[in-house]
């Protein structure tokens, strides 16, 4: 890339020149690329220390006589730079050459350079080279993706182990990242936003703690106030995302809003400039209370002249694309909102004293005039209002047909309910309108007036009823919401009262007579209709918190005193701006207030805090306070007077109230034993709190006859401000929150940990530490995975500009396909298709497979219904399978995983070229079986991509295909475990029992034909019987096989393999089981089922209907992944057999083995493939008719119980129930193929030779037991906590994975 | 604190929002029912003395809000409950439902010692209605195959059974008390340290 010519002293320090010219270098920086020499490293570090920063490669210009070089171009890569050197080769070096003077060729060529520097760089995003060399280097440094937007880089120094190490800082959207250099030592760390716990700054030191329990501190010299808040500003935005919409994008970046007063061009980059631009404009926002959308513009220093006080007084002037704002350098002296809209006029005057200097009048359209003076740079800021006012958008209200004349906005409920005052109270009211009209006189009204203290007097007092609708509206900042959308409150009561069967609507319905029950409005249905309707447009307008208990008490409170319209704008400014995430999912927000206000008691009222800690009033007690702003605790009367100044204060009243009420009831609480007495002490006090002014005539309600008077409402707030209004500034109650925020989530998460561990605590697998540990690290990946799916997010919808409501779409289908759980305590948990295929890469010992996807094998089959996500309880049998070391079932799973459907013939295709695996591998095998696709016997065998949820019918009848292969691996996760998902239950017996029906049953089809009662073979039978007991003993010795069945099915495979195929027979092999069992105290039993056709058989027989009608293959697919679905619902589990495999499949399931191993094969391997090779061919020549099964009922899958299924138990009804299904169902498709296919003879007669070689699993898994290479292999149980670890640090220091 | 004689009963009541657990609350403390509460945010709480086998000990009895959303809060409730009520609305089945979950989410959080035998008491409330959609039957038998909970059918409004099934809730949880201090008799250390985790999970909080 060009860049603007630097002259150069030393040209070739540091450098190695790779090309040379005339006139031009192509140099490369040493320490970089391949070269490792001493000189690379201590350029390297060289580099890493000064924060240098260079590009890798450079073009530099110089003439042979002079001794100034100039740097023209940096290329990060080869290419880059190479394409520029071409350019100059194509364009510059004739017309160089043939220049006589030196000077004119340098002129030249600078100039040239220039005006090629200048016009690549109008079309970017006007970042420095310099900066895009950084990101790209941080890109390339941390394997970031090119979403990950770099925010700023500096010079810090890393301690760690008491060693410092200088490099750089970088600070990207998600991520805090270190890079550092030191002669030859790399050191690279990644710490996530979202997983920090703790911030501080400590002079230069910035201080971090991760989730995990990481420290990190980086030392800057420079800019670490920068720095720190940064990452404050980042992290709050990361944990924030995590509460609000997960749809949201990061950042809403558009460039436009940010044309900055007086543009000079900064050195900063864009993103940084914007994320500052960020912080500033909420500090505005909430300080003159604007609306969401108003992102600040710039401000300017200028005096406003105060009428009231003739005087000018020093502030600042603040201009948002709709808003022209002033507030005074002395705190709350003055400040001043005026709405662009409202704008008449600005004229520039010059007369008069000194102090009118460069003054400017703005005159309003009710004719108000504010005069500013001494503006710093008048002619920007006119042009900038120009500007604003001339792209001013105007909303005009829609005047519409009402499509629903069944309602009509109610007016403020108070003048048709209208409260019986006494004369005092009458004439109290009267007062205090007096003052407040004076007020008005001196400083104007409406949104334009100046806001001063007198102002904030005026509201302490109380606002007299008629006034509290236009106060309220002011100060909420309701109003301005509402101008900027008319109409929108009628659109959403017309489609809210169309909505129907709506869970939110029967909620509020509810709760409309328990809102503010005493007062008459809303015992009637004017008061309640209203009610219905606010509450009901806010649930649409915004689905994310949809309803709140608490709502309707603010609210109704809302309705007596304003209208209908305005009482929903001001609910809506409660929730979104006043009091944030307050009533979403959890009550979050109330909860970090809760966080914050503790540890506010802890600062102020310390000598309280531990005692109230230990009883835990805190939590208890003040929810309410804040979610109702005391109205549900303190009478209605006095709670009246601390909403008026909520709406002046904010948060900060509650926080302040709270404060005092605890402080004033500190000796009674000191004295309380026990969380109940301290209830009762503020309950107590909190309902003698009254309202002289303002008191109801006594209702009926004897309640509150019985109250005793403890303290004037008006004394509460007084006191409240007096002690805590100058120590709380809305400033420390965001950094609070920012705190809390964070400690309130990572609350959130170890709960629902906790929970979950609970819950699954009784699984086979893992214990309670590392079921922490893997909910941990889903955590984690989930956060990484999603943080990146948002930032591709943002990058498509840039130029969306933001709507005031983020989510307009009043239907968004909830992330989690299915519903159940408690509070998505357990979905929080549940994995896609990446994040599982992650884990199992990361953390299973199967990752050494590459020929064969087995994450995605084994997500498909575990993913039983085909939904895309895996729940916790699944997750944790799949990977625990994998990872445990009971190696039959390993390797009966790696069996299951190879069988089509879930290894299609497409991917055996495609894994014969040679091909490196990536990634995206998946959905190029779904390519691949695209172009297979004209197969038609072969399209059975595609499957949709496994986090694709449209299935057709089709594809449900291949997902149960792979659900039959699931139940048969016995992984399901369904019969264990959701019957503790659905009902999380701490009662033992019902997991035990659970857990005792998931014991393992499977079928052992023998080779052999099994006819009952034939006797023959007793003798070799017998002979088999010792050798296998021989082998037993030996295998015990070795400590080979931990669990009873392990050996039950060595010795009955190894009879019945060993035995001559004629000669067997199921006696015999119940026989030698009986014996074995005699032996060894192992139990089983044996069940032969004759006449049975093979699930294999099946399908071809569908296939070959499929190719015979296309009309009726979908139903009587659907009809085949039914029944095999079947037998799981049945209290025994599973009742099939495992399907044989194919020879390609076989293959391929060898080389998996092979992979597994660590591609080493020794000789015993060898022979054993070549044996089941042979064992596949000999099993061409079998009649088929002469199989039979024979099914093993083997206890407990470990060895947790041996007795309570232990003894051998004839076969149970339900096994013959079964076997009456799977004759149904032959019969069935026989019939239904209208072929004589009867599975037997006909069946392999109708298939070639090459797809009858097939071995079945027993087959397979007796061969395989036999090696001792891979029992051993596959023994070695893996520990999941090492390998999580390994995965985190892995993820910290940024090290590479290449499996 | 394990040796303190418990003269004080926990009770907390459970159950979807506007089941009646406040007024339930109320008939059985101020024997009054109004139809003017408000919807409970957080928590309510009252106390009432009562003599349960001659023995006059405090009830404490907490009154939670039903919405789900506020479930998370219940922890802090919970802790250290004798009895858990569980109440439905006999003309809502949906909050005979939620039971289930209310229960396990109980169990879950509150972490009692020995959850097989927890005391809890399920209320029919609303008796006096008309509407009524979940038979007698049917939440009898979830009872029992609950462990055999006590069931009653009440109305708040009128005042049936909530005398008498608030005496069977003081009974149950002292009688949960005594097994307590049975099984606790040797093992002290169990529930200081028991006592102590607990408030530790705020402590994680502020930290």
């Amino acid at each position: 890339m060009w860049i603007e010519p630097k002259e150069l002293l030393l040209p070739s320090t540091f450098w190695i020149a790779e090309m040379y010219s005339r006139y031009f270098v192509l140099q490369k920086r040493r320490g970089h690329g391949e070269s490792r020499g001493f000189g690379s490293m201590l350029v390297g570090t060289y580099d890493s220390v000064w924060n240098t920063k260079p590009a890798p490669y450079r073009i530099v210009h110089r003439t042979p006589s002079s001794e100034v070089s100039y740097e023209i171009a940096i290329g990060i890569t080869q290419d880059e730079i190479a394409k520029d050197w071409e350019w100059l080769q194509a364009n510059l070096f004739n017309v160089l050459n043939e220049m006589e003077n030196e000077d004119e060729v340098t002129n030249f060529t600078i100039c040239k350079i220039k005006s090629l520097y200048t016009q690549n760089n109008q079309d970017e995003t006007g970042e420095t080279a310099d900066f895009k060399v950084m990101t790209s280097q941080f890109r390339q440094t941390f394997k970031m993706p090119e979403e990950e937007r770099l925010v700023n880089s500096y010079s810090a120094t890393y301690v760690k182990n008491k060693i410092p190490r200088q490099g750089q800082l970088y600070i990207s959207l998600n991520h805090v990242c270190f890079y550092s250099y030191m002669l030859g030592h790399e050191v690279k760390r990644i710490i996530r936003f979202a997983e920090l716990e703790d911030i501080s700054r400590n002079a230069n030191t910035i201080y971090l703690k991760t989730t995990n329990n990481m420290t990190y501190n980086f030392t800057l010299i420079f800019n670490a106030g920068e720095a720190h808040l940064l990452i404050e500003q980042l992290n709050k935005m990361a944990i924030q995302q995590l509460i609000q919409d997960p749809e949201s994008p990061v950042v809403d970046h558009d460039p436009s809003n940010f044309a900055r007063l007086g543009a000079k061009s900064s050195k900063k980059p864009v993103l940084l400039r914007d994320l500052t631009a960020r912080q500033k404009s909420e500090e505005f926002r909430i300080y003159f209370r604007l609306p969401q959308t108003e992102i600040i513009d710039g401000k300017i220093k200028a005096n406003i002249w105060t009428p009231y006080s003739k005087r000018f007084n020093a502030g600042y002037i603040y201009l948002s694309p709709n808003f022209f704002c002033f507030r005074s350098d002395v705190k709350d002296l003055v400040s001043v909102v005026i709405p662009m809209k409202t704008i008449k006029s600005v004229e520039k005057k010059d007369d008069g004293q000194q102090r009118f200097d460069n003054q400017i009048v703005i005159i309003t359209s009710e004719n108000v005039p504010f005069m500013f003076a001494q503006i710093v740079d008048r002619e920007v800021l006119i042009s900038k209002i120009t500007d604003l006012l001339s792209r001013i958008h105007v909303p005009v209200s829609r005047e519409r047909a009402k499509y629903d004349i069944s309602w009509s906005k109610q007016t403020a409920l108070m003048n048709t309910f209208k409260t019986q005052f006494s004369s005092d109270i009458i004439r109290n009211q009267e007062e205090k309108m007096v003052r407040w009209e004076a007020h008005f006189r001196d400083f104007g009204r409406g949104i334009g007036m100046f806001r001063t203290t007198d102002v904030i007097n005026l509201i302490v007092e109380g606002i007299p009823d008629q006034l509290r609708q236009e106060i309220w509206l002011i100060f909420s900042g309701a109003i301005h919401d509402k101008e900027m959308n008319p109409g929108l409150y009628e659109d959403l009561v017309e489609k809210a009262a169309c909505i129907k069967d709506c869970f939110a609507h029967d909620e509020i319905d509810r709760d409309l007579p328990r809102s503010l029950p005493e007062h008459p409005a809303f015992q009637s249905t004017d008061g309640i209709g209203a009610l219905r309707r606010v509450l009901q447009a806010y649930a649409l307008r915004n689905p994310q918190v949809g309803y709140c208990q608490a709502m309707n008490i603010v609210s109704s409170v809302f309705l007596l005193f304003c209208d209908e319209e305005n009482a929903f704008w001001m609910l809506a400014s409660l929730c979104e701006n006043l009091l944030p995430d307050y009533y979403k999912d959890k009550v979050v927000g109330a909860q970090i207030d809760q966080g914050v206000l503790n540890e506010l008691v802890e600062t102020h009222l310390a000598d309280l805090h531990e005692h109230l800690e230990q009883l835990g009033v805190i939590k208890m007690i003040s929810i309410s306070w804040f979610l109702t702003i005391f109205m549900s605790v303190i009478s209605y009367e006095s709670s009246l007077h601390i909403l008026d100044c909520f709406f002046y204060e904010g948060a900060k009243i509650i926080f302040m109230v709270a404060l005092q009420i605890i402080e004033w009831n500190r000796d009674k609480l000191l004295k309380c034993q026990d969380d109940g007495e301290a209830m009762l002490v503020l309950q107590n006090y909190l309902e003698g709190i009254y309202n002289p002014d303002y008191q109801v005539p006594p209702s009926t309600d004897k309640r509150k006859m019985e109250r005793s008077q403890t303290q004037t409402v008006q004394t509460l707030i007084h006191e409240a401000y007096t002690k805590f209004g100058e120590e709380l500034t809305q400033q420390r109650i965001e950094e609070l929150r920012n705190k809390h925020r964070r400690l309130t989530m990572r609350q959130f998460d170890i709960d629902n940990e906790k929970t979950v561990v609970k819950a699954y605590l009784q699984n086979p697998y893992f214990d309670r530490n590392e079921l922490h540990m893997l909910l941990t690290i889903i955590r984690e990946e989930k956060h990484a995975l999603k943080s990146m799916q948002q930032q591709q997010k943002a990058q498509c919808s840039l130029s969306e500009t933001p709507q005031l409501l983020h989510h307009q779409s009043p239907t968004r289908v909830p992330n989690d396909p299915v519903l159940g759980g408690s509070n998505g305590r357990y979905e929080a948990y549940w994995v896609n298709y990446e994040v599982f295929h992650t884990l199992f890469t990361e953390l299973t010992p199967w990752r050494k497979c590459v020929s064969v996807d087995l994450g995605e094998k084994l997500f498909r089959l575990t993913d039983k219904k085909g939904t895309g996500y895996l729940d916790f309880g699944q997750l944790i049998n799949a990977l625990g399978l994998v990872c445990s070391s009971k190696s039959m079932e390993k390797l009966k799973l790696l069996y299951v995983l190879h069988l089509p459907p879930l290894l299609s013939k497409a991917e055996i295709e495609r894994s014969r070229r040679p091909r490196p695996r990536t990634k995206d591998d998946a959905e190029e095998a779904f390519e691949a079986e695209d172009f297979f696709d004209d197969d038609a016997s072969e399209s059975m065998e595609a499957l949709p991509s496994p986090s694709d949820h449209q299935f057709d019918a089709d594809d449900y009848a291949l997902i149960s295909a792979t659900q039959h292969l699931h139940n048969l691996a016995g992984i399901s996760g369904n019969t264990f475990m959701d019957l503790s998902r659905n009902t999380p239950n701490l009662s033992l017996n019902s997991n035990t029992s659970s857990l005792a029906q998931r014991n393992s049953t499977f079928y052992v089809d023998l080779p052999a034909a099994a006819l009952p009662g034939t006797t023959t073979a007793t003798a070799t039978r017998s002979d088999a019987g010792r050798d296998d007991d021989g082998q037993e003993f030996g295998l015990r010795q070795q400590g080979r096989y931990e669990s009873i069945d392990t050996f039950s099915d060595i010795s009955d495979l190894g009879a019945a393999r060993m035995t001559p195929p004629p000669g067997a027979t199921a006696g015999a092999a119940s026989a030698s089981a009986a014996a074995a069992a005699a032996a060894d105290k192992m139990l089983l039993n044996v069940e032969t089922i004759s006449n049975f056709s093979q699930i294999s058989d099946l399908v071809a027989a569908t296939r070959l209907e499929r190719a015979d009608s296309n009309a009726t293959d979908s139903r009587s697919l659907g009809s085949l992944g039914y029944l095999l679905d079947q037998p799981d619902e049945g209290a025994s589990g599973s009742h099939q057999t495992i399907p044989h495999l194919r020879k390609e499949n076989f293959q391929l399931l060898w080389r998996s083995i092979i992979e597994i191993m660590g591609c080493v094969q020794d000789e015993e391997m060898r022979m054993a493939y070549e044996n089941l090779l042979e064992l596949g061919n000999s099993n061409i020549k079998k009649e088929p008719s002469l199989e039979s099964f024979t099914q093993l009922n083997l206890g407990g899958s470990g060895d947790e119980q041996p007795d309570s299924n232990g003894n051998p138990t004839t076969p149970a009804a339900e096994h013959s129930s079964t076997t009456r299904l799977f004759v149904a169902l032959e019969e069935e498709l026989r019939q239904a193929s209208g072929k004589p296919s009867s599975s037997r003879g006909s069946s392999s007669s109708s298939t070639n030779t090459s797809e009858a070689w097939h071995i079945s699993i027993n087959q397979f898994i007796a061969t395989v037991l036999t090696v001792n290479t891979i029992v051993q292999g596959f023994q070695t149980p893996i520990q999941i906590t090492e390998q999580v670890e390994q995965l985190q640090k892995k993820r910290r220091k940024c090290l590479s994975t290449n499996y | 604190m394990a040796t303190r004689k418990k003269s004080l009963l926990k009770v907390i009541i459970l159950g979807d929002s506007s089941v009646g657990k406040t007024s339930l609350m109320n008939q059985y403390v101020n024997k009054r029912f109004s139809n003017q509460y408000k919807a409970t945010i957080g928590a309510d709480f009252c106390t009432k003395e009562v003599v349960v086998n001659d023995r006059v000990v405090t009830m404490q009895i907490w009154d939670t809000a039903g919405q789900e959303r506020f479930q998370s809060l219940g922890v802090a409730f919970y802790r250290g409950a004798d009895c858990c009520v569980l109440v439905y609305d006999v003309t809502a089945p949906n909050s005979f439902k939620n039971l289930d979950s209310w229960r396990d989410e109980f169990l879950i959080q509150a972490s009692p010692r020995d959850p097989e035998h927890f005391p809890f008491v399920v209320l029919g409330n609303k008796v006096d209605l008309d509407n009524r959609q979940v038979s007698t039957r049917r939440a009898q038998q979830w009872c029992q195959s609950k462990n055999d909970i006590p069931y009653y059918e009440t109305s708040a409004k009128e005042g049936i059974n909530v005398e008498m099934a608030f005496q069977t809730i003081a009974k149950n949880a002292l009688e949960q008390e005594a097994e307590a201090e049975v099984i606790n008799d040797f093992p002290d250390q169990i529930i200081l340290n028991s006592q102590n985790n607990r408030p530790g999970n705020p402590d994680n909080c502020q930290c």
